[in-house]
């Protein structure tokens, strides 16, 4: 029988998850406000640049739709309780398909994108198949389709084939400014809203966390887990693709090596927001936030005088990712461990 | 027996491509190009080893890549600095098994999942190193190469030694306690507590001792050429654990071998020149290996399937 | 002769529930004492007791004459107390010989590892308990006898002086049980105890010396084989004072809710089971642990499809092969296993009562908080559940509002077939009469009942009919009048003039 004192800690629980979002705020102000200070100064002419200006204040919000898409995608896979290393593969894929479809078919923009977003969905019904419908763990499956997919983009490019050219029209989704923003920061918003709406307000995204907690238990309850499950990886899919065309659209180019590394700073971004890798807890507001975190590091390090003077800013900000996903994992993990061995004795 | 059955087709894929490439692609089999094509896989095989006893644990490593590249800078430059390689051998393992003992702390001591652990391991070992050598090369002094003796004497030192490696490795596997206590704990790490077994430490040590065999295979990489690559290790993680995944070695623990996953290795480096002979271009390659690494995530859960049944 | 095992006034409760009140149990070299009672007489907490799995709140325990502070199970397994389950706790990806080396084997980790001296150990002990399996073999590939058979001659390897036996020839065949009844003497000639737990009367008789009867975690008195009967026996087993007052049963019952004819399913064992569902009426599904009620239950939940039969709902034939299916149909079911499936431990109270009725409360898939608070509102009010809060997580409950959580649940689908399966196990006896009463309305407004119970009493209390199921066939139907012997006879398999009393 569980005492009081159980009763507590449980609602200790709750409360740490939000605080955790609280604390994440206050990471991500300390940290925005830090390269504010230190990366802003006035040059020469008089005329202020780094991290303070809007344009820069832009860029980070132009880098954070892509990791940002993708650690959306990433949320429901992993409340579920399972894990997609093949995110960044397929946008790559995504992209090179786009380039292909509007520069050697000839089609549409639209008919493009279209086609596009469903190849994505289609990619990841390779792992909702293999992983939902054969029960394979998701480690090694999206390992495979990790290599498989940018396999595929590299062998449909010949390894060196890159697509630019594209329409002004096209480009605009990843360059210019609608209503203030960048285009491509309202997709962001549509899907975040969309999927903020799918984990926190549909029966289908009660279930994510019911199969993350407990996927015997999803099943006595009745709810169908084999089909919410493909279901996460597909939409996964979808998502990557999207995210593909920004992508394209921001660079200008479609090459075989789009976002290569992301798939670690989308899972850092989804586990640094407060979602247990082990399935059931987790937000999409914390998600965001952890995508806010990352991006504004990524961003902001290329501003920081040290490490402009020292070219780094790309392992700088790989390293200090790589050590925020651990902290956080062992952050989460380290009071279990310690309310266990207080249990055992 | 049937209780092989897994590692015994993975021989049967292999025979079966090395005599399609005897029929169609007879170029595969001149000696020169066969022995570079082992002497350059033979590191591979090292740290496949080592992959074998984290994996059949239950475990992962994706950084192994990393580990590899870092571990063969540093033997470089400690050579580069005038060491001799054997002293620069033992550092590279012994850098090898710190970054192993560094993974296995946090997956053992703080039970974080591997995947996750060795991602971010990963890319933080790699962006490290990139940020302290800047892509730069190392060169080496002469007498680093082939241990300053010949290529062919250099080649067949290296594939001896390897050779004996895996020997050893099996033998350890099979005969000493503390490999049996592997499985025990990739099988089922309850029964292995009640049983007396630490699984905590089994599992630390599976890390460490994949850590020390990437550093000795990078030691073996560093002497192949006049200069040290840090990117050389770019993308082994995947090449490791899909042969050792064809090899048989099933990614849910508790069973595989060291000769599975010699045979999954070989059938994985046969692809490469039969994309050549078979005049398919390269770059097809890291395509097929992600389809062979589904295949046989695929094979193995059907044959779970069946004898679930 | 010594005395093995001397227990001398163990208490053990958990939370609320007493599960062993004061038991002397006592075992000597070369004897079989074989422990009987019914589900939750306390059985497994003397045996967890034994093999140092649970500490006991009260009593003293003497091992060879020697009493001991605490006992461990690394202290039971070095005094030499074995302990043989019905799930087989081998490693099964290893061979035979593996497992039994690792039992037997010192776990200092760079010893050379000798196979052939393995191979000939394994041999040596499987042929000294007359299994004809090769060491080589791979544990998962056994059948569970074989497996049984392993453990058994890892015990006897292990130099274990009392070898505990939890229903060891539930699965056995004929062939099967002789051989195991074979190496039990062999066992006792050797001078080992032997506790041997078993529902069949008829090995106890021709297996035990001494057989110690449990009833509601008492000792209701040990007794030579020889001086006992059968009805003695179960006499022992369910008698007791009537504390208890169950709600009476008002309803008449109506049209047929449910009708299944002839249902089997392979895989769980379970074949020929027929039976008839009234609206209106609770019928008790009473049985032995292992005799396929839980089976039954998830073949008509649509967990475990039916292979064979027919199955009516409502007067309409249909076939069940999900839980959403049988949802559809107005069956709703109450599993066994509260803390796995039964609730999300995790999750608060509210959310997990409108789980199930997800369709009727959030039409278009679209959750609705305020809905959900009323609605769990109601259930905590009407079920009275005591939480902090309905966000709650279930986890912080104590375990009879758990179950009560797990009952509004299904309760909230508005069900035309309730499945409950044993609904008031490791509850407290105030939510007890709570759940009975709550039963009991249930059935009232209308709808079918199927009582899943291993708690004799609660059967006869509660329910219109008695559907007794033994060996995964429902053997007998008695009416609701009948008396705790006639259930346990029927399911125990014996045959007992009616009419006999039970005090």
């Amino acid at each position: 029988m569980k005492t009081p004192q159980t009763l507590e800690r449980s609602h200790g629980w709750r409360k740490w998850l939000l605080r955790h979002e609280t604390l994440l705020l206050v990471v991500l102000v300390l940290e925005w406000s830090l390269f504010y200070y230190f990366g802003t100064s006035v040059n020469r002419r008089g005329m202020t640049v780094g991290f303070g200006t809007l344009d820069r204040q832009f860029d980070i919000l132009r880098h954070s739709c892509e990791i940002g898409l993708l650690a959306l995608a990433l949320t429901p896979v992993i409340l579920a309780g399972g894990i997609d290393l093949s995110v960044a593969s397929l946008l790559g894929l995504c992209a090179v398909i786009f380039g292909q479809l509007t520069h050697d078919l000839g089609l549409s923009l639209s008919i493009a994108a279209g086609a596009t977003v469903a190849l994505g969905a289609l990619a990841g019904g390779l792992n909702a198949t293999l992983i939902a419908g054969l029960r394979l763990p998701p480690l090694i499956v999206t390992l495979g389709t990790y290599s498989l997919f940018r396999g595929l983009a590299e062998a449909l490019t010949r390894g060196a084939v890159t697509y630019s050219d594209f329409a002004p029209r096209f480009l605009s989704l990843g360059q210019d400014r609608w209503l203030a923003l960048p285009v491509q920061a309202w997709v962001f918003f549509a899907v975040a809203a969309g999927m903020w709406m799918l984990v926190h307000r549909t029966v289908a995204g009660r279930s994510f966390r019911v199969i993350g907690f407990s996927p015997e238990g999803a099943r006595f309850a009745g709810l169908p887990v084999t089909r919410n499950l493909a279901g996460v990886y597909v939409l996964a899919g979808a998502i990557a693709a999207i995210a593909a065309l920004i992508y394209t659209a921001r660079l200008g180019q479609a090459k075989a090596d789009a976002a290569i590394g992301y798939e670690l700073f989308a899972i850092a971004a989804v586990v640094l927001g407060g979602t247990s890798i082990f399935g059931g807890r987790g937000s999409v507001t914390g998600t965001l936030l952890g995508v806010a975190v990352i991006a504004v590091l990524k961003n902001g390090l290329a501003t920081l005088p040290v490490v402009i003077r020292l070219n780094a800013a790309e392992e700088i900000s790989g390293m200090l990712t790589g050590f925020l996903l651990l902290a956080a994992l062992a952050g989460s993990t380290i009071p279990k461990l310690v309310s266990a061995r207080r249990n055992r004795s | 027996m049937s209780r092989y059955s897994r590692e015994l087709s993975v021989l049967a894929v292999l025979a079966a491509m090395l005599l399609a490439l005897g029929v169609w692609a007879p170029g595969f089999y001149r000696l020169q190009p066969l022995l570079s094509l082992a002497t350059r896989e033979a590191p591979v095989l090292v740290v496949a080893c080592g992959m074998v006893l984290v994996v059949i644990a239950r475990q992962i490593d994706i950084s192994v890549g990393s580990q590899f590249s870092i571990c063969s800078v540093a033997g470089g430059l400690l050579a580069a600095a005038g060491w001799p390689m054997v002293l620069v051998v033992p550092a590279s393992v012994a850098i090898g098994a710190m970054l192993g003992m560094l993974n296995g702390a946090l997956v053992a001591g703080l039970g974080l999942p591997s995947i996750v652990v060795t991602l971010a391991m990963l890319v933080t070992l790699r962006q490290g190193l990139n940020l302290f050598r800047q892509g730069e090369f190392v060169t080496l002094p002469d007498g680093v190469q082939w241990f300053g003796l010949s290529q062919s004497v250099g080649q067949a030192l290296i594939l001896a030694a390897t050779g004996v490696l895996v020997i050893v490795l099996a033998a350890a596997l099979r005969h000493v306690a503390l490999g049996r206590q592997i499985y025990a704990v990739g099988s089922d790490a309850e029964a292995s507590r009640l049983a007396g077994i630490r699984p905590r430490w089994v599992t630390f040590f599976a890390f460490a001792a994949l850590g020390a065999l990437t550093g000795l295979a990078a030691a073996m990489n560093v002497v192949q050429s006049p200069q040290v690559q840090p990117l050389s290790g770019n993308g082994m993680e995947l090449k490791v654990i899909a042969a050792v995944v064809v090899g048989g070695v099933a990614i849910s623990g508790g069973r595989g071998t060291l000769w599975g996953a010699t045979a999954g290795l070989m059938v994985l480096a046969c692809i490469s020149p039969a994309l050549v002979h078979l005049h398919i271009e390269a770059y097809w390659e890291k395509a097929i290996q992600g389809a062979v690494i589904l295949l046989a995530a695929i094979a193995e859960g059907l044959r779970r399937r069946r004898s679930d049944a | 002769m010594p005395l093995l095992l001397a227990f001398h006034a163990i208490r053990k409760s958990f939370g609320a529930v007493r599960a062993l009140r004061g038991v002397d149990f006592e075992l000597r070299a070369g004897e079989v004492h074989a422990l009987l009672g019914e589900n939750g007489a306390g059985k497994s907490t003397l045996i967890k007791v034994a093999t140092g799995a649970h500490a006991p709140d009260e009593g003293s325990i003497a091992i060879a004459g020697e009493t001991l502070s605490a006992l461990t199970p690394a202290l039971a397994r070095r005094l030499g107390i074995a302990c043989i389950y019905q799930q087989p706790a081998l490693f099964p990806d290893l061979t035979v010989a593996e497992n039994l080396a690792l039992r037997l084997e010192p776990v200092r980790p760079f010893r050379r590892v000798d196979w052939r001296q393995r191979t000939r150990t394994a041999e040596a002990l499987l042929s000294r308990v007359g299994a004809a399996i090769a060491p080589e073999t791979e544990v998962k590939r056994l059948s569970m006898p074989e497996q049984q058979l392993v453990e058994i001659a890892g015990a006897v390897g292990a130099g274990a002086r009392i070898v505990i036996m939890d229903e060891p020839t539930a699965s056995l065949t004929r062939r099967e049980q002789e051989r195991l009844f074979g190496i039990v003497r062999s066992l006792r000639k050797d001078g080992v105890g032997v506790i041997y737990i078993s529902h069949r009367l008829e090995e106890i008789f021709a297996l035990a010396d001494r057989v110690t009867v449990l009833r509601d975690g008492a000792s209701a008195g040990t007794f030579p084989v020889g001086e006992m009967d059968e009805p003695g026996l179960i006499r022992s087993m369910v008698g007791r004072e009537v504390s208890h007052l169950y709600p009476p049963s008002h309803s008449t019952p109506g049209t047929v809710a449910l009708k299944i004819e002839g249902v089997g399913c392979k895989a769980g064992g379970i074949s020929e089971v027929s039976l008839t569902l009234r609206a209106g009426e609770v019928v008790g599904l009473a049985g032995l642990v292992g005799a396929g009620r839980t089976q039954l239950a998830r073949i008509l939940f649509g967990v475990t499809p039916a292979d064979a039969g027919s199955i009516e709902v409502g007067g309409r034939a249909v076939t069940i092969r999900s839980p959403q299916e049988a949802m559809q149909l107005g069956i709703a079911y109450v599993p066994e296993d509260r803390r796995r499936h039964g609730v999300v431990l995790e999750m608060p109270v509210a959310q997990n009562i409108t789980l199930a009725a997800r369709r009727r409360l959030f039409p278009g898939g679209w959750l609705r908080f305020g809905r959900e608070r009323r609605e769990a509102g109601e259930f905590v009010r009407r079920l009275a559940i005591k939480t902090a809060s309905v966000d709650a997580p279930v986890g912080s409950l104590s375990g009879g509002n758990q179950q009560k959580v797990a009952l509004a649940r299904w309760l909230a689908t508005n069900p035309r077939i309730l499945i409950l399966d044993e609904p008031t196990q490791g509850v407290d006896v105030g939510a007890k009469s709570e759940i009975h009463a709550l039963i009991r309305q249930f059935a009232a407004s209308g709808q079918a009942v199927l009582l899943i119970s291993s708690d004799l009493p609660e059967i006869l209390g509660m329910s219109d009919r008695i559907a007794v199921m033994r060996g995964g066939r429902l053997v007998e139907i008695l009416p609701g009048g009948s008396t705790a012997p006639q259930v346990m006879s029927a399911a125990l398999g014996q045959t007992l003039a009616k009419g006999k009393d039970a005090e």
